[in-house]
């Protein structure tokens, strides 16, 4: 170990190269991002309904980014266009994912906008769908003889209904079911946009940069 | 370790410090080293041309959103208006009448205005002749530039020497749009005739009759659902104008509402929600939800959304692509889209998510449920590409206009 220093220095430039360029450089790119024209900032019941979005882990199983269709087949799945940076201003933290045990959610509420379907499919997902794996909530609604007023009562199917009773829904489930029916993002995204492009190539008829 | 059996003839030198003379690095070391450094700059400068291409497709999906505004009457006129009325605007004999030489054409720019905005559902007279007017509404999918430049272009070539030659600006348009904001569709040339130009020629009577308000049951489960099944409205809209995957159900044909409630039940469709829905209903509600939908009348909220080419688009919906054995959308589901009773759904106005979708579903085999696999042929070959670009024109269409009587049904079923 007699050229302590200029190891030292080589190393440490090659760490702050990577800071450079994985932090510095993409923190820059994101940090000028403004909202997409069309994205609403979230409202106290969404903003509600996201803590539990957050809290009973959605994330695990769900990612909130749709890719483009280079990479993937969203668009024909039906979960909306790629997203791109300036649809996450609002989100913190981002609730981006990367598993995918279940649909992409960034815009469940425009394809799935019942708030009656969401909360049925929240208490039990096979109702609706026998083969679905994902859990149920029950903790989430409460078993009551008779709906009070103000009460949202779920709709459930022959089989999964109250043996005497019905099921109504918390403020928690209230609150998650809004959120998820404002999670909408399909409005047209700026030429602009920050985004992943390294899938995206030209095309046969040659459309170039 | 290897031991030396003989200790060495001189002692070692206690300050010598071992060092190693430099050498080349070996030629294929440095070639693999090269080749890396060259794989990276190549990899970087194609991520900085993918970039261009991300941003390049983004614009041209910005550029597919109708509400631009940048088009030249001629190019609409083809594009909106000839399907219809014809390239030379003289109409078809006994179904759709002409332009050339129409009293409406000529008449004050505010007639042709409010047509265009709201369409027209009755009989109306033109040039002479009778015809039973359904013209679609296109306050929804043009702009007021465009509704201005569609005005003046067939107020020039149409209209002369009659009209005033006076051009209408977008503000014009946006004034008429404001006049009557609620209103459906013009019933027929004798309104037209009494409320916004009295110097018209005389017009036929409207049809009499009301609009016969929906079986209360029906109305109650589109707005509340009934035990296990969701409103309907709750998914598909207060006007059954869908969105997204969610199709619009607003002017599709009565009888093909009926059949696919039933092929739900029957498992020959397959969406685990609608299943569930449909299982709760009987076969007279389903009838009754099909008479609601396909006299229901809403503005369009679809627009490109899927990056499709418009114009191949146009070309797969009005003529086809004999090439691949895919005759023209339109040349079953009539034209413009607009549906053909009982069978053929109306796609003017549906989601591209949808009509992507569903054609993506086809030519899976997911969807298999008409009597002749003739959809499954077309989708199977189109590719992906052709799928969006077909599905975003559709979504540029103007709903369906009013078909059917006020109190009939009578093309359906």
């Amino acid at each position: 170990m007699n050229r302590l220093l200029p190891l030292s220095i080589v190393a440490l430039g090659i760490l702050a190269f990577a800071t450079l360029m994985l932090v510095v450089v993409p923190g820059m790119q994101i940090r000028s991002q403004s909202p997409s024209p069309g994205l609403l900032p979230y409202t106290q019941a969404e903003l509600r309904g996201r803590e539990q979005y957050v809290s009973l882990g959605c994330l695990y199983c769900h990612s909130q980014q749709p890719r483009a269709s280079d990479q993937a087949p969203d668009d024909q799945r039906g979960w909306g266009r790629a997203s791109v940076a300036s649809d996450y201003v609002y989100d913190q933290p981002h609730q981006l994912g990367t598993m995918r045990t279940g649909p992409d959610l960034l815009n469940v509420g425009a394809r799935l906008p019942s708030q009656a379907w969401h909360l049925t499919h929240l208490l039990q997902p096979r109702a609706i769908f026998d083969w679905s794996i994902m859990p149920a909530y029950p903790f989430l609604f409460e078993q009551k003889p008779a709906a009070e007023p103000g009460d949202v009562v779920v709709a459930l199917p022959p089989g999964y209904a109250a043996q005497n009773g019905v099921f109504v829904a918390s403020q928690q489930a209230l609150d998650l079911v809004t959120y998820l029916q404002g999670l909408d993002r399909t409005y047209p995204a700026l030429p602009d946009a920050v985004r992943d492009d390294g899938y995206a190539e030209p095309d046969d008829e040659g459309r170039k940069p | 370790m290897k031991r030396n059996r003989r200790p060495d003839p001189t002692p070692p030198d206690e300050s010598f410090e071992p060092y190693e003379e430099p050498r080349t690095i070996p030629i294929p070391v440095l070639s693999i080293a090269v080749a890396l450094a060259l794989w990276g700059g190549l990899t970087l400068y194609q991520n900085g041309q993918a970039v261009g291409v991300g941003q390049q497709e983004r614009a041209d999906d910005l550029a597919a959103q109708p509400a631009l505004g940048t088009d030249s009457g001629a190019v609409l006129f083809e594009a909106r208006c000839a399907t219809c009325h014809q390239p030379n605007g003289v109409g078809v004999r006994n179904a759709v009448p002409p332009l050339m030489g129409s009293e409406f054409v000529a008449a004050a720019p505010q007639v042709m205005t409010q047509i265009l905005l709201h369409g027209i559902d009755g009989p109306i007279s033109v040039a002479g002749r009778q015809f039973n007017g359904h013209m679609p509404s296109f306050s929804s999918v043009l702009p007021d530039q465009e509704i201005a430049a569609i005005v003046n272009y067939a107020r020039n070539r149409f209209g002369a020497p009659h009209s005033s030659q006076l051009a209408i600006d977008s503000d014009f348009v946006a004034e008429q749009r404001s006049k009557y904001p609620n209103r459906g569709s013009w019933f027929g040339g004798e309104e037209i005739a009494a409320v916004l130009d009295t110097t018209l020629p005389s017009q036929p009577p409207a049809r009499s009759g009301s609009i016969e308000s929906a079986n209360p049951a029906v109305l109650k489960l589109i707005n509340d659902g009934r035990g296990p099944a969701w409103a309907c409205s709750s998914c598909h809209g207060s006007e059954g104008q869908g969105g997204e995957t969610v199709p619009r159900l607003a002017g599709l044909p009565s009888g093909y509402i009926a059949k696919q409630l039933k092929d739900y039940v029957a498992g020959d469709r397959h969406n685990e929600t609608m299943t569930l829905v449909a299982s709760t209903l009987t076969e007279d509600e389903m009838t009754g939800l099909g008479n609601y939908y396909s006299r229901l009348r809403s503005p369009s909220n679809a627009a490109p959304s899927l990056g499709g080419d418009l114009e191949r688009g146009e070309q797969l919906a009005l003529e086809g692509d004999w090439s691949l054995d895919v005759p023209g959308c339109f040349s079953c589901h009539g034209p413009s889209g607009f549906g053909v009773a009982p069978g053929f759904p109306s796609l003017a106005a549906q989601h591209p998510a949808y009509t992507a979708a569903q054609l993506a579903a086809w030519a899976g085999g997911q969807r298999d449920n008409a009597p002749v696999a003739l959809m499954n042929h077309i989708a199977i070959a189109l590719d992906d590409d052709d799928r969006r670009a077909v599905a975003d024109y559709l979504a540029t269409l103007p709903p369906v206009p009013a078909t059917g009587g006020p109190a009939g049904d009578d093309e359906d079923e």
